[in-house]
């Protein structure tokens, strides 16, 4: 992975590469990446406790192996009835970015606030396997597997949501923009 | 291409004549409405951004809903004091305290949710507000975005027009059709990121509370949101409601795209239970009648409008709930808390042994009636997963408010449609 550009090294480059991390279909925000209900403070994000249970209960040996860069990859109907915590979680423990066969708008937004872009790319379960690589680019859609070169297109990132994604977050990059804006005026 | 209604509705709140859907745009909504369940997150990041005022006050409204007795032991006085005391600061006229009501409610009955309107809320339940013609989007705690800024981008859904034909069979409510559209769609992404239009003749048979009973469960089916055609009924609710402010009835045009075009028979529907903890895992009443229960309750933005008042009171007039159930009744708003008294339903539920509870959504999120190890419910609520509703070894059955009261009076999973061929009431 280390001759590989990631999403850090270029401000220009929007293409995230990364070990995958494989999940099946509807699997639930709130008792499936996380368990809402062992959420010690719902006010705050809770890293230590947030990263201990992401994806504990489905793949029990995500919490000690995986690492920052790694990317998730779930099948139809992903994180439905969401609350931030579950994006927290997958963001703290280092994932770079998800891609599904299919999720709701809002969890794309709430993980997107947070730093996480979700991308929704039909028929990526097929074209990737738990362990291998996938890269994503968001700026032009395109999922490829490296290995193989099969490749596949979602919807491109608008400008909107790739400024939120460089910043880190929604409120950061709020701030710059709000300041662009001040000095302007 | 022609525009369906939501396309229509965001075309307008984006200042253009027609958006594609699929694409992002970026639109000025007519409201946003947001709760306090997130306000210290929302403090947070306004605090991170470094900006406390609010672009849009006539704009924005605030509810108390989730919490709706700061109780000792609860975080969640400070949010109410603090939201409060932000919603003043700013000139935020419409705040609406504990008891109030859900968003849900509050929108409809205080005249926010009219015909063509864009409303920015954090919840895609919201979308009962579509019993009005108004297109809610869920977009959580970024609500704050537009509130300070007064636009956001959102993505355009695709539509899918559902047909709704037939009559709703004797004990059966609409609630019963929506755990069957749950069952037949959440597994698969037919649709995901969609805006559902419901329409057909079976919609002016049916009242506005059962559309948004209906409305507010379409997210589970892993749709954005939904709409239903503002007719004469839902027109006349506007009107008594807008207080001359405005509103844009719009209809689809007749070349317009939908993903999806399908038809419910309402009659050929019966009495369902959702089997936790799918939410898809709707069955026959018959597959687990029987079951015993410890909890019975009707409330959530899914049936605590005033005709699921009615419901849970045609089954418990003169009836007393089984001595092993609790069972816990939430009206929705301060008006249906006053018209179900008016109409002598408090009465009836109290003398059955119901708890009624203040407006708010008190047991659908376990924040009062929770429940203990291997514990069973059933409910009217949104959600039946492990530990929604206190521990993760209680099992949480969904169904419509006749199911839930008849199964609080016989202490087990029942078929409400005796007790109502028995009363002479019922559909």
């Amino acid at each position: 992975m280390s001759d590989t550009p990631t999403s850090d090294t270029r401000m220009s480059d929007t293409r995230i590469r990364g070990r995958v991390w494989k999940f099946g279909d509807n699997i639930s925000a709130d008792d499936g990446i996380i368990q809402y209900s062992k959420v010690p403070d719902l006010a705050t994000f809770d890293i230590p406790a947030l990263k201990a249970m992401c994806f504990a209960e489905l793949q029990p040996d995500f919490r000690e192996q995986v690492k920052p860069g790694d990317l998730v990859v779930a099948g139809s109907n992903f994180g439905h009835h969401s609350h931030a915590h579950a994006c927290v979680a997958m963001k703290e423990s280092g994932v770079a970015t998800v891609v599904v066969e299919s999720c709701d708008s809002v969890f794309i937004r709430k993980a997107l606030n947070v730093g996480l872009p979700i991308v929704v790319c039909p028929g990526v379960t097929r074209i990737v396997a738990q362990g291998e690589e996938l890269e994503v680019d968001l700026a032009t859609g395109e999922v490829r597997q490296p290995d193989t070169g099969a490749r596949l297109h979602a919807r491109p990132f608008s400008d909107r949501m790739i400024e939120v994604w460089r910043a880190g977050s929604l409120t950061a990059a709020m701030r710059r923009r709000l300041a662009g804006r001040g000095a302007g005026a | 291409m022609g525009q369906t209604v939501a396309q229509k509705i965001i075309a307008r709140a984006a200042g253009c004549s027609a958006v594609e859907a699929g694409s992002y745009v970026n639109v000025s909504p007519d409201y946003t409405c947001c709760q306090e369940l997130s306000w210290q997150t929302r403090k947070r990041m306004m605090q991170e951004i470094g900006v406390d005022r609010v672009a849009r006050p006539d704009k924005v409204i605030m509810v108390v809903d989730h919490s709706t007795s700061a109780g000792m032991g609860s975080p969640y006085y400070l949010s109410h004091r603090e939201m409060k005391d932000y919603a003043f600061r700013n000139g935020v006229e419409n705040f609406f305290g504990a008891g109030s009501g859900l968003r849900h409610l509050v929108l409809t009955e205080k005249g926010f949710a009219r015909p063509g309107l864009l409303i920015f809320s954090d919840e895609p339940n919201i979308a009962s507000i579509g019993a009005l013609g108004a297109l809610n989007i869920s977009v959580s705690t970024e609500v704050i975005v537009t509130q300070i800024t007064d636009e956001n981008w959102m993505l355009v859904p695709k539509s899918a027009r559902i047909e709704l034909a037939g009559r709703l069979p004797f004990g059966v409510l609409l609630r019963d059709l929506a755990q069957i559209l749950i069952r037949d769609f959440a597994t698969g992404d037919t649709l995901s990121q969609c805006c559902i239009e419901f329409h057909g003749p079976a919609i002016a048979h049916l009242s506005l509370d059962e559309r948004q009973s209906l409305l507010a469960c379409a997210y589970h089916t892993g749709a954005d949101t939904a709409l239903m055609p503002v007719d004469e009924a839902a027109l006349a609710y506007v009107q008594e409601r807008a207080q001359e402010r405005p509103y844009h009835l719009l209809s689809a045009d007749p070349d317009a795209d939908y993903v999806l075009e399908t038809c419910y028979d309402l009659s050929t529907l019966s009495p369902m239970v959702t089997v936790p903890p799918d939410l898809h895992g709707a069955v026959k009443l018959e597959d687990v009648a029987g079951t015993r229960i410890d909890q019975a309750a009707v409330g959530s933005c899914a049936a605590n409008r005033l005709d699921d008042m009615r419901a849970a009171a045609a089954i418990l007039r003169g009836r007393t709930i089984d001595r092993a159930v609790t069972m816990y009744i939430t009206p929705g708003s301060r008006e249906v808390y006053v018209q179900a008294a008016r109409e002598g339903l408090l009465e009836v539920f109290v003398a059955a042994g119901a708890t009624v509870l203040a407006p708010g959504c008190t047991t659908c999120w376990g924040y009062e009636g929770a429940l203990y190890d291997n514990e069973v419910s059933i409910s009217t609520h949104q959600m039946n997963y492990h530990g929604r509703n206190g521990s993760r070894l209680a099992r949480c059955y969904l169904a419509s408010p006749y199911v839930v009261a008849a199964s609080a009076v016989a202490g087990k999973i029942s078929d409400p449609r005796a007790i109502l061929a028995d009363m002479g009431a019922g559909a």
